[in-house]
């Protein structure tokens, strides 16, 4: 059985005294002592990065990562759009299961904010296939494309999504490592300035700097000396055309949805067994797509189930959603999001989320979407 | 990045596409745009079904506002589509404007 035995999280945010060196430094050093583990007791590093090559000139950064925690071991990058994070875990999960008594630092790291938004917006874009790229489409853009596919089909409108960023707000208040953690109101989302129609800036994450680290281990002398630990029961990753216009429908990620069908299989759980999530909500939309593709609820009715607040933090229901504050409001630091989500259920399962603790919570689920569905990774986790 | 040689593969694909009508089957419009197609933006951008069944993107333009729903028969049309690079070359593709019936 693979053990999660650690996280942390550098704040998510525009960290301009801090390059990515620094947050990988941190997050590295953050996590190892924090477990009281030597970093001669790690065996192999998962990288997760996206944009470093593009923006700053910055590849090779298995050898940059070598050099900075001093360690000669195999330290492997992984690129896989905004789901890079989950990519670096899915794969870490198969080293684990493939070698026994091993333990291994999965990071993901990002730097984001030393750009223009139109050189971020550019380099994101990288993740889009060649024609969307052409035509001028942005991540934002495919996601509004989903967004107005969605509202025709089933009737909702740019209310219903704002519920998604209102709650995701105030579960950012609750964490202290968020990018914001202001509150606010239906009224904050639909009256700020579109991005790409129907999305609002207030419907999208930001942009972000940020690193999280998690220790993965199946040597079970280290695990046992581990003051806490979760079981990871499965972490699916699934690849689906790069293009939106070359998928079936435009009102759903079928990547999500069989990577999520694999990860239940394998757990041997179902749909009401998960009573905290971190879904990927680039964008309001993206909620709502998730929760849907991932079995919680049915399709087209989530633009009416968001407005009930049953996935709320208090609410009495048996499924929150996004307690760190999500992409929204936590930040989108794009390689090391899709750690941080495994990192949130790893506090929700061992009672250390504090003021945002979920109660009686035994099962939790990370997913994690790479450009407008090209790439999923479904993982789920046990106490 | 856009370079002569890659504008010169992609150009001969465009005219299988010109003058082909079809339908809308989602848009948006771009507020916050990338570099080389910042000084378009806002600009609408299509899926557009053609008649053979097939999908493919492009700007509308040439449109009223209320060209812009799901379902509007447009017309694909060569356009310069996006701002040239510092090798001068100019960008043509495919945008789309809309189809009206005495058109």
């Amino acid at each position: 059985m693979i053990s999660l035995l650690d996280y942390y999280t550098t704040k998510f945010g525009e960290l301009w005294e801090k390059s990515l060196s620094d947050l990988i430094q941190e997050a590295v050093n953050g996590v190892l002592k924090s477990n009281k583990l030597n970093k001669k007791q790690i065996d192999a590093i998962f990288f997760a990065n996206m944009l470093a090559g593009v923006l700053e000139n910055n590849l090779h950064i298995s050898a940059k990562l070598a050099e900075l925690i001093g360690l000669n071991i195999p330290i492997y990058r992984v690129e896989a759009a905004c789901a890079s994070g989950g990519a670096a875990f899915s794969l870490a999960n198969n080293y684990l299961n493939a070698n026994s008594n091993k333990t291994v630092i999965v990071i993901g790291a990002e730097k984001m904010t030393d750009y223009s938004p139109e050189e971020t917006t550019q380099a994101l874009a990288g993740a889009a296939s060649g024609e969307e790229q052409e035509a001028g489409l942005t991540f934002s853009g495919l996601y509004g494309m989903m967004a107005n596919f969605y509202f025709e089909k089933y009737g909702c409108s740019e209310e219903n999504l704002a519920y998604v960023s209102v709650k995701n707000h105030f579960h950012g208040s609750l964490n202290e490592k968020a990018q914001f953690r202001n509150k606010i109101t239906i009224d904050d989302v639909l009256q700020s300035p579109y991005v790409a129609h129907p999305l609002k800036v207030m419907d999208s994450a930001p942009i972000s700097d940020g690193a999280s680290a998690v220790i993965l281990s199946n040597n079970q002398s280290i695990i046992k000396k581990s003051k806490c630990s979760i079981k990871v029961l499965s972490s699916q990753m699934i690849n689906d055309t790069i293009s939106l216009k070359s998928r079936k429908r435009p009102d759903e990620i079928l990547a999500t949805k069989i990577a999520a069908d694999k990860a239940f299989q394998e757990s041997k759980l179902e749909r009401i067994d998960i009573n905290v999530a971190e879904v990927h909500d680039c964008f309001s939309i993206a909620e709502i797509l998730a929760l849907e593709d991932l079995g919680f609820w049915e399709k087209g009715q989530g633009g009416k189930k968001i407005t009930e607040n049953s996935t709320r933090w208090g609410s009495n229901s048996r499924l929150i959603i996004n307690t760190s504050g999500g992409l929204k409001a936590a930040g989108h630091p794009v390689g090391a999001t899709g750690i941080k989500q495994i990192g949130e259920i790893f506090l929700q399962l061992t009672g250390h989320a504090t003021n945002r603790q979920v109660k009686k919570v035994r099962y939790g689920l990370a997913h994690n979407v790479g450009g407008s569905g090209g790439t999923a990774v479904v993982t789920i986790l046990a106490s | 990045m856009i370079s002569p040689v890659k504008i010169w593969r992609r150009q001969k694909e465009i005219r299988k596409f010109l003058g082909k009508t079809g339908t809308i089957v989602s848009w948006t419009k771009i507020f916050i745009a990338g570099k080389g197609f910042k000084k378009y933006a806002p600009y609408p951008v299509v899926m557009v079904k053609i008649d053979n069944n097939q999908k493919i993107y492009g700007q509308l333009v040439d449109y009223e506002n209320n060209d812009l729903k799901i379902g509007s028969k447009v017309i694909a049309v060569l356009r310069k589509v996006r701002e040239a690079s510092a090798d001068g070359i100019i960008a043509y593709g495919i945008k789309f404007k809309p189809a009206y019936e005495n058109n």
